[in-house]
């Protein structure tokens, strides 16, 4: 079989797994969101005080480890790192930043389209903007230099984390928080699917993402640049398979009104996620490949991961996400300063700008 | 013999691009193989009878395969 059609075969594989996961428990629209999930693990580590999202995501945690796993049995576990870790570290935190702006990474994008959710359509025109941006200053020469082998423990304590995270989450000690711990509060981290359901759920789509190199900007990317539709029709049988599940488990609602953990901001929908769009091109993958490449011993992705982390922790504790109430002043400001200072990072990075 | 070249950025599999257009060895730009590496960067391909000067390309070269009936047989791999 070709890599089209195992791509292919592998994205109806995640959206199905995904789209159940919604029937198991998770909120709608919401299978898998590395933001949200993300997000939601800082809540639970008390790194942010929002009642409603804390919930340590055992999707995450099986990510990393299903990555890490596939990377093991084909040979291609290798610690390395140390291109250019505080810009990464910078620009996984406006990541996080666009991504809680519009409530969803590139993969909960595609899963808010399936679910009916036409405001992700306005996320979807942002991102593809933001990745023409990326696109044009990778044609100016941008790079982060290169990574450099490391010792193998290094590339080890992301996936060693993941394994922390599972125990807290497991034996749920007192200084631990969980939205399902506060019975008056009401959101998404009190909705999800059983632990072990999760974590199966993301070892699988880990390891398929692995194999497959899935990535939401790494598809259009490729296709702006070379015309390659390997990547992008693996989003697209995501966004076909977990449309028909939706549609058989009844969770399919087409419109822009009350959509769930969602907004009906046009402009700032658009924005969020053309600053995600700039920064993962930038970065060199969207949210949910830098976890997959920290299961692979990458430093660098873990250290955009940690960016991430930080960056729920600041949506939160500074008011800049995003509710279904719509986008706050701050978040607006956030974005805005996100774009400028992401495009910074492009120009000062572009080789032509330094050899001029 | 047509061989692929992996980088650690884009930048290097595009300025290594055009020192390939330099020699007049036909060369493009294109998306990493799925069975070459877990990149999911750019690389060069380019055809030649005998592997040009990278020495260089090496601060940026990952790895030189050869394109064989079989898949790829590596040729050159960074040590660091």
């Amino acid at each position: 079989m070709d890599s089209k059609k195992i791509t292919v075969a592998i994205g109806l594989v995640i959206g199905v797994i995904s789209a159940l996961l919604v029937k198991f428990g998770n909120p709608a629209n919401m299978g898998f969101c590395i933001a949200c999930f993300i997000r939601d693990t800082a809540g639970a580590l008390g790194l942010h005080r929002a009642q409603p999202v804390q919930y340590i995501r055992p999707e995450i945690i099986g990510l990393v480890l299903g990555s890490c796993i596939a990377a093991i049995g084909g040979k291609e576990f290798q610690a390395r790192g140390g291109s250019a870790p505080m810009t990464r570290f910078v620009l996984g935190f406006f990541v996080m930043v666009g991504a809680l702006m519009f409530l969803g990474c590139p993969f909960r994008m595609v899963l808010r389209l399936a679910g009916g959710d036409l405001n992700a359509v306005m996320g979807l025109a942002g991102f593809f903007i933001g990745i023409l941006a990326g696109v044009f200053f990778l044609n100016k020469g941008y790079t982060l230099k290169r990574s450099y082998r490391l010792p193998i423990a290094e590339g080890t304590i992301m996936p060693a984390v993941q394994i922390v995270l599972l125990v807290l989450l497991v034996a749920a000690p007192a200084f631990i928080f969980f939205s399902g711990n506060f019975p008056d509060v009401k959101g998404p981290g009190k909705a999800h699917a059983a632990i072990i359901i999760s974590l199966c759920a993301g070892l699988v789509v880990g390891y398929l993402c692995q194999k497959s190199r899935f990535c939401m900007a790494g598809g259009f990317r490729d296709f702006i640049l070379f015309k390659e539709t390997r990547l992008l029709l693996g989003f697209a049988a995501i966004f076909a398979a977990a449309l028909a599940v939706n549609i058989f488990i009844g969770k399919f609602k087409l419109g822009f009104e009350a959509q769930p953990v969602a907004h009906t901001d046009f402009l700032w929908n658009f924005l969020g996620m053309a600053l995600v769009g700039l920064a993962s091109v930038l970065l060199g993958g969207c949210p949910l490949r830098q976890l997959i490449l920290s299961g692979e011993g990458s430093t660098d992705s873990a250290i955009t991961a940690l960016g991430l982390l930080v960056g729920s922790a600041f949506c939160h504790n500074f008011g800049l996400a995003s509710s279904a109430a719509g986008a706050t002043f701050n978040g607006k400001a956030a974005v805005v300063i996100g774009i400028i200072v992401t495009a910074a990072i492009g120009f000062a990075n572009c080789a032509e700008n330094k050899e001029a | 013999m047509i061989y692929i070249a992996t980088f650690f950025s884009h930048f290097g599999a595009t300025r290594f691009k055009r020192y390939c257009d330099s020699l007049g060895i036909p060369a493009q730009t294109m998306p990493v193989p799925r069975g070459l590496s877990s990149s999911c960067g750019t690389c060069t391909k380019f055809e030649t009878q005998q592997l040009p000067d990278y020495g260089k390309h090496t601060d940026e070269l990952e790895k030189i395969a050869a394109v064989t009936d079989n898949g790829f047989e590596t040729v050159y791999e960074s040590e660091v």
